[in-house]
């Protein structure tokens, strides 16, 4: 049986380099906006890189290799109760864990959405804030802080999945998202995913992280000359 | 014996009186206005920290934090004004009217930062200011965290 055994690609390098981009931000954003204070600054800078992350993982799931693509894994019906039934043989992201890869994707989409709206009631105005009223944006901020918490949730979901693999399953998933390759019977290494579509998925995440920093919004004001401004 | 009674009792119906003066509705509008007021205060502290520092306008606006910190705001939250509409629905939660030693930590906190930033900006040291503007804003956060409805 041994003699059979192939190394097979599963993750290609951006999507390596994704993720843990992904979760160093989403700790130091954590962290930041924990703190507060003139961290904010920092929380805010982190959200853009989020921003960029998120927008370079949504192409990647279209252009990128083999098991990056949502149509690979794209939990359907039948690939669920296949995998429920123990048949399922593929690689990369099982049918359930492709549920966390989505409900992650698309919580950490409201966090950072919300976040470019928000204000924290002090001094912080997230850097989209000037397009929506103070009312809204504080009901923003307030499914800021309800994501967050439903974030960390699956996170601790995703992180325990990966120790029941590890322990029980027999299972490294560590290992093929830091080296790409994965020891295995049976399968064929990810194909496709070249320069062009990484220029393309870079290209995209630029623009979104230009258009979420708000540098494109008109100049405010500039103050009245100081001649004018009354001296009470 | 008799006199100081009369004494405390009457200390007491006047403090009650005194209290009484403000409506409940005036109340949460005078402590929303309090903390609006103060926002603009330490957004023109950010910009200048943040862009061109002027000392005077530093000055200004750290004295007007300082004053409304050491007003003594405590003072508006009576009871029954946990729910309540004064410019908008107050947004304070009701562990503010119950954990009084929690309370009167984030509200120390929050004093002593604001004399601190007040003490700072005097001086004229930009990258003194900014340090604890960032202080002074984790005392805002620390009150908010605990005892500010996020909606």
């Amino acid at each position: 049986m041994n003699s059979t055994r192939t190394r097979v690609l599963i993750w290609d390098r951006p999507t390596r380099i994704f993720h843990w981009l992904l979760a160093a931000s989403v700790v130091a954003a954590h962290v930041s906006g924990e703190l507060g204070g003139n961290l904010i600054d920092w929380h805010a800078r982190l959200g853009l890189l989020v921003v960029g992350l998120i927008v370079f993982r949504l192409v990647w799931g279209v252009v990128g290799s083999t098991y990056a693509r949502f149509d690979h894994f794209f939990p359907t019906p039948a690939k669920l109760r296949a995998y429920l039934k123990g048949d399922w043989r593929g690689h990369g992201h099982n049918p359930l864990g492709a549920f966390s890869v989505f409900a992650l994707l698309g919580v950490l989409a409201v966090q950072v959405g919300s976040g470019l709206f928000a204000n924290d009631d002090i001094a912080f105005y997230g850097p989209l804030y000037d397009l929506v009223d103070q009312k809204l944006s504080n009901r923003l901020t307030g499914l800021h802080h309800l994501s967050g918490k439903v974030l960390l949730l699956l996170i601790g979901l995703h992180i325990g999945a990966i120790a029941f693999y590890a322990h029980v399953k027999k299972d490294n998933l560590v290992k093929p998202m830091l080296t790409g390759w994965k020891e295995a019977d049976h399968g064929e290494s990810a194909k496709g995913g070249g320069l062009l579509a990484l220029l393309l998925a870079l290209g995209l995440a630029a623009a979104a992280v230009y258009g979420a920093s708000g540098a494109w919004l008109p100049e405010p004001p500039p103050p009245p000359p100081a001649a004018e401004t009354p001296n009470w | 014996m008799k006199t100081k009674f009369l004494l405390a009792l009457l200390a007491v119906s006047f403090v009650g009186t005194a209290a009484a003066q403000v409506k409940p509705e005036e109340a949460i509008k005078f402590r929303q206005s309090g903390y609006t007021f103060m926002a603009w205060n330490m957004g023109r502290i950010k910009m200048n920290v943040e862009g061109q520092y002027n000392k005077e306008e530093v000055i200004k606006a750290a004295n007007a934090i300082q004053a409304i910190a050491n007003s003594g705001m405590g003072a508006l939250y009576l009871p029954g004004t946990d729910k309540g509409k004064g410019w908008e629905d107050t947004r304070v939660k009701p562990e503010l009217f119950t954990n009084k030693e929690g309370v009167g930590k984030v509200a120390g906190a929050f004093v002593k930062e604001a004399n601190e930033m007040a003490k700072v900006a005097a001086t004229g040291d930009a990258a003194a200011a900014k340090e604890q503007f960032g202080k002074l804003g984790g005392t805002c956060k620390g009150c908010h965290d605990d005892f500010k409805i996020k909606k």
